[in-house]
């Protein structure tokens, strides 16, 4: 962060930076956590203008740990009285067809077995892992959007791996 | 390298090319690489952060912050401020109340070491703070002062007020009577913005608005302090009133001229005697029962 440290929530520009910084990893957050139902990109919104609400408040070093509280708060709401639903974007788009039908139909079906698992992982471990296996994130650039540590994060990551060849193999 | 070290570090991308042999040859890879790949369906919706950004940014110009942020923490410190100033003032102003109850007695110390005797079914109020700057009391019924020297001193009445310097003196005020009574010093009794100074000996006496003159009273002090209350030529209801007062009975008038005047005293201590000195000398018989007495004309 460096400079924008001691600058004012409240002035548009520090607001529109820490928006780039931090509100792509809030969103990928908020979706590997509690699917895609509960509208992650509404939260986004609205967890951002409870901080602009807030700017006089919040120093810029707590911006972050404020966000990702405030829209994890604002999907628990919502989610109390629901199981989570967790519904993955399944088909990534073909661009070539000349795989054999009997492969493409193997894929269907492990991707069903691996969405399965997947929705059977705690919600700490698939955050974590998902973060790191899609987004491609580095342990440690993981630990600290979630505030926690390396070693933590390894763990979690590897439980959930673990976990998913283990389901994978019984379903 | 362990197995699980070498995934590890292949989950963190931090595998050297060395390492990356060791781990192609695991035999876990081929379902590592399907597993990883296979996870790559599920990435998160596609996130346009500049798109996003506009549409914070279109929400938060509508909300410009609202000068209340600087107002409410202001306000919170003024309404601490005004309660604390509230219970200041009323602890600081609060008025002490010494009152008695019939047949009761009491002697009251004031701040600057004045005494105040309090006769039956009296109420002295004071206030402790503000003595130093004013020595003043409020009284109903009937008190004898013995005032230190200083300020002046003032005793409010219904009736009239009375200012002294340090001295000492009875004041009584009852229903339609108002007398006070210079034991030393000097008093000045104020009735009807008309104010009479008594010197030692002098009293004054108001009774249904009448000034009664008095003779000189020759006691250092009044006579109830002493358990007795004697009266020289005042009517004989005031009497009856104040025997009520001092026993805690009511007194029933039959065939007895209420008006007429009585000189005489009676003890506080003994209510059989007490009513015979002021019974017999009127040729009144009395009856009575528990908290009743009827006197009747023989």
């Amino acid at each position: 962060m460096g400079k924008q440290l001691h600058g004012n929530i409240c002035e548009e520009h520090l607001f529109s930076s820490i928006f780039k910084k931090y509100s792509k990893d809030l969103h990928d957050f908020l979706y590997y956590k509690f699917g895609e139902l509960l509208n992650p990109k509404d939260k986004v919104q609205e967890a951002f203008i409870k901080l602009w609400e807030n700017c006089t408040k919040i120093s810029p070093d707590k911006a972050k740990s404020f966000l990702f509280t405030t829209a994890n708060n604002l999907m628990l709401n919502e989610a109390a009285h629901q199981k989570v639903v967790l519904k993955y974007q399944q088909n990534k788009p073909k661009l070539s067809t000349n795989e054999s039908p009997e492969f493409l139909m193997q894929e269907t079906e492990y991707n069903d077995k691996l969405q399965k698992a997947l929705a059977n992982l705690t919600e700490a471990q698939r955050v974590a892992f998902l973060m790191n296996r899609v987004e491609g994130k580095r342990f440690k650039e993981i630990a600290v959007l979630l505030d926690i540590s390396t070693k933590a994060v390894e763990k979690r990551i590897y439980g959930a791996l673990e976990k998913l060849r283990k389901d994978i193999k019984e379903l | 390298m362990n197995r699980e070290e070498l995934i590890l570090k292949w989950l963190d991308n931090n595998l050297t090319e060395q390492e990356l042999e060791a781990f192609k040859n695991l035999e876990d890879y081929d379902e590592l690489v399907t597993l990883n790949s296979g996870l790559q369906a599920f990435k998160a919706g596609d996130y346009n952060t500049e798109q996003e950004l506009e549409k914070v940014m279109q929400v938060v110009k509508t909300r410009k912050k609202t000068p209340a942020n600087l107002l409410k923490p202001l306000l919170r410190i003024a309404a601490v401020l005004a309660i604390c100033f509230g219970v200041y003032y009323y602890t600081t102003t609060l008025n002490t109340t010494v009152a008695t109850e019939f047949a009761q007695k009491t002697t009251i110390e004031l701040p600057d070491a004045s005494h105040v005797s309090l006769n039956a079914k009296s109420v002295l109020v004071y206030n402790k703070s503000d003595w130093k700057d004013h020595r003043e009391v409020e009284l109903e019924g009937e008190a004898f002062f013995k005032v230190a020297k200083g300020s002046s001193f003032k005793v409010n009445t219904s009736a009239g007020y009375v200012t002294v310097y340090g001295t000492q003196f009875n004041v009584k005020q009852r229903d339609h009577y108002f007398e006070v009574i210079c034991y030393e010093g000097l008093v000045g009794v104020t009735y009807n913005s008309h104010e009479t100074k008594l010197k030692p000996g002098d009293s004054f006496l108001i009774i249904d608005g009448k000034t009664i003159a008095k003779e000189k009273e020759n006691r250092s002090e009044p006579s109830w302090l002493n358990n007795a209350s004697s009266f020289t030529s005042v009517p004989y209801k005031m009497v009856v009133e104040e025997f009520e007062r001092q026993y805690n009975v009511d007194i029933t008038l039959l065939g007895i001229d209420s008006s007429q005047l009585f000189t005489g005293s009676f003890t506080h201590d003994n209510m059989d005697v007490a009513l015979k000195s002021i019974t017999l000398p009127l040729h009144v018989t009395y009856s009575k029962t528990d908290h009743s007495i009827t006197l009747k004309r023989e």
